[in-house]
């Protein structure tokens, strides 16, 4: 990175102060006695020019601004009006027109502060708009020119995953016009959605809907694929980050990019030792179930039985999964209209359920369990025999549920649909969940009915259990490859719930898809192309500027402890070659818990140091 | 051609669409049509499920918004014609006269004080009154006063003209007409927001005939504490401070008699969040919420209606509830249903989740733009799975609430995305 | 509000500027998203309050290092407001949660310095809380009224302690301290294991104790070599453990040990040249 030199005025120049104090009509003016407050600022040390102004924010106030800069050869600019808070921009324009670095003004607040606050003591009032002038000249006197750091962005993105988000994101920032690099580990492009079967609202297959955006992305001349990938390190910031990317088999790829948009998924949760599952035959994860339909291989039914909710909302996780209502009654109203196009295979070769990309995670001896099952399940080793059942003209669904998560407008008309079609839902309470049990040969569910308060029970097929997304296994590594951090459940957490859903703290990186919690295919592509639209910021300007309110280290105070780099939240503060702290200009957002924490002292705040914090307060105490 | 976008709404949704584009260098002209921009977020006390401060947060987003070197703030607007295609849009835009010339006003508010007109608050839900000359909100921006033409009494019976007096600026102008501005843009946002139904019609819930049944948006404002009742919650019969309240969910929504069959997909949280908040204003507030199903489903919220049942004492109820009044003290009495027995109970207040409805003007707006809407008015993207806010007509993209139920994040996010889903579009119209 | 400009929330019981009575200096760190932006509010709608408090505006509160408050106390400073987001709501993320422990550890200190931690003031105050502005300003005021003027500038001994509170609070070992504090509450220290809030507190505790101790007896004996005894009986402290500090003192090459034939030891602080 090229630290910029700051630049510094002259130590031996004097400061030459002009100050203008504001009526702001009568708002101030009424209240505060504006022309003797001008008078007492003429008096203070360095203030070489004082006069008051009806509205200075008017544009014959900043021409008066203007004037005093060039005809009394003005260094340091105070106004006393309203707030800095909406006003500040203006006048330092105002001043950086006349030749005045914008840094060299500062603002005093005799309104909202002052003459708003005290209206029925004028003379206090206006003692202390005195005062209050009297800190800002002691402020004011202090300051230095600061030049803004601008820092070159490379124009190439980095995007990890190559699901639908991971796609989308790549895609969109390709047609935007950046080249991006994608990354996914996997032999093939899809994600998790290549397990699914359809897609509710639609009844076209998964693959299919998604085929048209893995084309594209093929397709797409700024999209570079790394396939059977993965990101091996990331160094650098906002702008400037060396990626290493690892492929099975080939050598390691560098690359540089100036943004990462991470969207790397999620796993279904594998429901061990809940509701019979991997206990009895037939009972499947909601995933499970899709991979069924999707292959037709589907058992013959009569009877089916979704649980909503299995390790979700305060159980295994604390939240809830989103989906998997919508999910679950998508699939309800699949089998119920559409049975028999599902059916047929699973007669011909027995197979219950095939492989399960989710099992990857699971632990080996969980796999051998299953393995142990479907052996028995296909009757090898002729423990418990699969349920035999004739085909059924009438198959009845009953979804156990705790609340239907059919948010908005489609899930709700679908869920309304689905009572239509005979899809029966039965509410439960964590109190009292539905038990799974054979009674012989018999698959039964039993759950106690919340309105008649009794307990009931009624022979099944196949139970459906819709567990939550969980994070990825690999979550905490790239979290800590990246900087970025996890929340409490292991998702990755955005910069600001609501207001900056896609951005990481750390500007730079982004995060979209289910990788940051349950989300559908439309929520995460929207998410997905939020994140391309928000890491194609820097690339579009080309650079990134950092306000001169930020951290500045003193090379030989530093001790190199790293203090300063565990509290920064924005990952701005690293050691460089020498073992010592160093602040990301570009990542610096100049809140100043660095320099309040170092404990050698060795961090200053640009414009917002020490002294002129110091100076500033003291100089209503001292003695008039 | 220069490449520019219009945003047609100024609310959150709008912001962070504008934002966005203008970061990547594009001029923007946002289309606000009331005097400020801010929109609905602004008149949230606090968001779920941190119960941050709503304005606080999205007051630097609205002055960033406004402030930007590369946008056109165009507030008491409306798109009124638009002819073109993608690339190459030609925009008529009525900027509706203010009366108040908006380079002079300083937005002191010297006038304010001078203005004999007392008129219910919009912004306030009409808890309290505003002037004929006004700026909805403190932090309005931009920080303009506004005329409204129709209770101005100078410009209805030609007598007043005191502001006009009080103004030092000379800011003030009756003379001023409605003005026709033609933009080209490469292409267009629309982010119009939602509407509050008003529940005056389904008598159950006795809205407008008991004095102390509430619509959300109402106790949000009176829960504010820049709101009309300095954040006091209190009663409109006695101005008593109620300490038994009952939120009532579904008002209006997931009900097809009238009309929005819907779930508008954050009543469930934001309900919680009120509750929530009255017992941070007081702690012998008691709330109870009935609902339908707790459809509290995004990342943090299921745990936002644990901790409001553990540490706010909030309860919650599942079941249908209508509304009725003891006549002596102006109590609602909630009546409702569990476990198949009709039940009711007394309560201090009621507050009713209503429902959330696109604006009527969206429906215009879409026939202006060429747009579909669906049969409830919410205007329908033209791949709901994979590109959700992309429309029939290209160059023409959709963000926030007016394309279908969302919260804050979704419509930030949908924000962000529409943006990047215009560049695209233009990129591809070769309007570079 | 929609026309707040014209209710004016008078205060009764103000004001009582009668010639000669104590007018409290007060200074206000404001941070700019909240708490500034709330007495922005605060004005905006005209709720009166005293004009005591004067305020400094910072980007966040976590920015005030427990130097700054104590050297404005030293400055003499009557009291001293720092207001800040509400937890949760920081513009910056977590600042704010840092400006609670070394609050804290201010209080700490001003308590050992003979200073009445109610001089010292945190607060939450939102963008949206015009009204608890003029609320807190009226209330803190009204504290520091009644507990008069900040004597530091006629008391030498207050003033000595003061000073050497300043200088505690500069030390390597209380700043890395509350640095990591909420590192070590949050995620652990180096081995993994995390500390008890109330286990470290404790720990910061007898650190600050110690810290302030030894300041103090630099402080002492800037411009006059001390005896142990002299030194205990100044700072109240019983001579052991004023001998272990000297220890640390001496070891630290911070004091330097005058011992005539015959005498009792005395110890004068060395100044180190160009040091701050």
């Amino acid at each position: 990175m090229t630290m910029a030199e700051t630049k510094k005025t002259d130590p031996n120049e004097k400061p030459r102060i002009g100050v203008y104090v504001c009526h702001c009509g009568s708002n101030i003016g009424g209240f505060v006695d504006v022309p003797s407050v001008a008078e007492y600022a003429k008096t203070l040390p360095d203030v070489v020019y004082a006069t008051d102004n009806l509205y200075t924010c008017a544009e014959d106030g900043l021409t008066s601004i203007r004037e005093g800069i060039r005809k009394h050869n003005l260094n340091r600019v105070v106004v006393a009006s309203c707030t800095p808070r909406t006003h500040a921009p203006l006048f330092q324009t105002t001043c950086e027109s006349a030749g005045l670095n914008k840094y060299l003004f500062t603002f005093v607040n005799i309104r909202e502060h002052c003459s708003w606050v005290h209206m029925k003591e004028k003379e206090k009032a206006t003692l202390k708009a005195r005062d209050l002038i009297k800190m800002g000249v002691a402020r004011a006197r202090l300051l230095m020119p600061q030049e803004e750091e601008k820092v070159d962005v490379e124009p190439t993105g980095l995007v990890i995953g190559g699901g639908v988000s991971g796609m989308t994101a790549a895609l969109s920032l390709a047609d935007m016009g950046f080249p991006v690099h994608l990354v996914e580990k996997e032999g093939e492009l899809g994600g998790f959605v290549r397990n699914l079967n359809n897609l509710y609202v639609t009844e076209k297959s998964a693959t299919e809907t998604i085929k048209p955006l893995i084309e594209k992305v093929k397709a797409s001349k700024n999209v570079k694929l790394h396939l059977n990938s993965q990101v091996k390190s990331v160094e650098g910031f906002i702008g400037n980050y060396d990626v290493v990317m690892a492929s099975k088999g080939a050598e390691d790829i560098k690359t540089k990019v100036g943004t990462i948009v991470v969207a790397t998924g999620a796993l279904e949760f594998v429901p061990e030792g809940l509701y019979g599952y991997n206990q009895y035959p037939n009972i499947v994860t909601l995933t499970e179930f899709e991979i069924l339909c999707k292959k037709k291989s589907l058992p013959s039914l009569k009877n089916v039985a979704f649980i909503q909710c299995v390790g979700s909302r305060g159980q295994k996780v604390s939240y809830c999964s989103r989906i998997c209502c919508n999910v679950a009654i998508k699939n309800a109203i699949n089998i119920v209209d559409n049975y028999e196009n599902m059916l047929g295979l699973a007669e011909k070769n027995g197979t219950i359920i095939d492989t399960v990309p989710v099992e990857k995670k699971v632990p080996d001896e969980i796999l051998e369990r299953r393995r142990r099952r479907r052996g028995r399940e296909r009757g090898e080793e002729g423990e418990a025999e699969e349920v035999k059942l004739g085909p059924s003209e009438k198959i009845e669904v009953t979804v156990f549920n705790r609340d239907v998560m059919a948010y908005g407008v489609e899930h709700e008309l679908t869920y309304n649909k689905a009572r239509e079609h005979r899809v029966k839902f039965v509410r439960y309470t964590p109190e009292n969940p539905p038990k799974v049990f054979m009674e012989g040969n018999q698959l039964m569910v039993s759950y106690f009915h919340e309105t008649l308060k009794l307990d009931r029970s009624m022979p099944v097929d196949m139970v459906v259990l819709s567990t939550p997304m969980v994070p990825q296994l690999d979550t905490r590594e790239m979290s800590q490859m990246l900087k970025v951090p996890q929340g409490q459940d292991g998702w990755f957490l955005e910069a600001h719930v609501k207001l900056r859903p896609v951005d990481f703290a750390t500007d730079g990186i982004y995060v979209c898809g289910t990788c940051k919690g349950p989300a559908d295919i439309t929520e995460a592509a929207t998410q997905a192309a939020a994140a391309a639209s928000r890491a194609a910021i820097p690339m579009a300007k080309g650079y990134v500027q950092a306000e001169a309110l930020t951290s500045v280290v003193d090379d030989i105070k530093c001790s190199g402890c790293g203090t300063c780099i565990q509290v920064c939240p924005y990952g701005a503060m690293r050691k460089n070659d020498k073992g010592l702290a160093e602040t990301i200009v570009a990542a610096c957002k100049g809140c100043g818990c660095c320099g309040a924490t170092c404990p050698e002292m060795a961090i200053t705040m640009t414009n917002y140091t020490d002294a002129q914090l110091l100076a500033e307060a003291k100089a209503t105490l001292e003695e008039v | 051609m220069e490449k520019s976008v219009m945003v047609i709404g100024g609310g959150i949704a709008g912001i962070q669409a504008s934002l966005d584009l203008a970061d990547k260098g594009i001029i923007v002209h946002l289309v606000e049509k009331s005097p400020s921009i801010g929109g609905r977020m602004a008149q949230l006390d606090k968001t779920f499920p941190t119960n941050d401060c709503s304005i606080c947060i999205l007051a630097p987003k609205m002055a960033d918004c406004f402030s930007h070197p590369n946008t056109n703030v165009i507030t008491y607007a409306e798109v009124v014609g638009v002819e073109g295609k993608v690339g190459a849009f030609k925009v008529k835009v009525l900027k509706k006269a203010r009366f108040v010339d908006e380079t002079m006003c300083t937005g002191c508010g010297e006038c304010l004080e001078k203005c004999p007109v007392k008129v219910p608050s919009e912004f306030e839900m009409g808890l309290s009154n505003r002037k004929a000359i006004y700026t909805p909100f403190m932090q309005a921006v931009p920080r303009v006063m506004t005329i409204d033409k129709e209770n101005c009494i100078m410009i209805t019976k030609g007598k007043c003209g005191n502001c006009k007096k009080a103004c030092k600026r000379e800011a003030i102008d009756f003379e001023m007409k409605d003005q026709m501005l033609e933009i080209e843009v490469g292409s267009i946002i629309v982010a119009t927001g939602f509407d509050s139904w008003n529940p005056t019609t389904s008598t159950e819930y006795g809205y407008g005939r008991y004095p102390n049944v509430y619509t959300a948006m109402e106790y949000e404002r009176m829960i504010n504490a820049a709101g009309p009742t300095h954040g006091h919650i209190e009663r409109r019969s006695d101005k008593k401070r109620p300490t038994k309240l009952a939120f009532i969910q579904c008002v209006g929504s997931r009900n097809p008699q009238v009309g929005h069959p819907y779930c508008c997909a954050v009543c469930c949280m934001h309900s919680t969040k009120e509750a929530m908040l009255a017992r941070e204003h007081h702690d012998d507030m008691e709330s109870t919420i009935f609902y339908k199903d707790m459809r509290a489903c995004a990342k943090g919220f299921w745990e936002y209606i644990e901790r409001a049942k553990r540490d706010y004492g909030v309860r919650y109820l599942n079941s249908d509830a209508t509304v009725q009044e003891n006549p002596e003290n102006h109590n609602p009495i909630v009546v409702y249903d569990v476990g198949g027995r009709q039940q009711s109970e007394e309560f201090d207040m009621v507050v009713l989740a209503t429902a959330l409805i696109p604006r009527k003007e969206t429906l215009e707006l879409a026939k202006i733009l060429g747009l579909k809407a669906d049969e409830f008015g919410f205007l329908e993207s033209s791949d709901r799975i994979l590109g959700m806010g992309r429309t029939n007509v290209p160059g023409v993209f959709l963000a926030g609430y007016a394309a279908g139920p969302a919260d804050i994040p979704e419509s930030v996010a949908q924000g962000s995305s529409a943006a990047a889903k215009a560049v695209e579009a233009m990129a591809l119209a070769g309007g570079a | 509000m929609a026309e707040p400009q014209h209710t004016i929330h008078e205060k009764k019981d103000e004001p009582r500027a009668a010639a000669g009575e104590f007018e409290p200096k007060i200074i206000g760190f404001l941070c700019n998203w909240c708490s500034y932006a709330g007495a922005d509010l605060c004005g905006v709608s005209r709720y009166q309050y005293p004009t005591n408090v004067r305020p400094v505006r910072v980007m966040c509160s976590t920015r005030i290092s427990p130097h700054l408050v104590l050297d404005i106390f030293k400055a003499g400073a009557d009291g001293i407001l720092l207001g800040g987001c509400h937890l949760n709501d920081c513009h910056y993320i977590s600042g704010n949660f840092y400006t609670e422990k070394r609050v804290r550890l201010m209080l700490k200190l001003l308590e050992d310095a003979g200073v009445d931690p109610k001089r010292l003031r945190l607060e939450w105050v939102s963008a949206s809380e015009g009204e608890k502005f003029s609320k807190v300003v009226t209330e803190f005021t009204e504290t520091i009224r009644n507990l008069g003027p900040n004597q530091v500038k006629k008391d030498a001994a207050l003033r000595s302690k003061i000073a050497a509170a300043d200088e505690a609070s500069d030390t390597f070992r209380l700043r890395a301290l509350v640095g990591k504090e909420l590192g070590l509450e949050k995620t652990g220290n180096v081995y993994g294991n995390k500390l008890e809030q109330t286990e470290l507190e404790k720990l910061i505790d007898i650190a600050t104790k110690e810290e302030f101790e030894r300041s103090l007896i630099l402080e002492l004996s800037k411009d006059k070599a001390r005896s142990v005894k002299e030194l205990g009986k100044i700072m109240e402290v019983p001579t052991d453990r004023v001998l272990r500090h000297i220890v640390v003192l001496r070891q630290k090459n911070m004091l330097s040990m005058d011992h005539p034939e015959g005498f009792t030891p005395t110890y004068k602080t060395i100044i180190i040249g160009g040091e701050q």
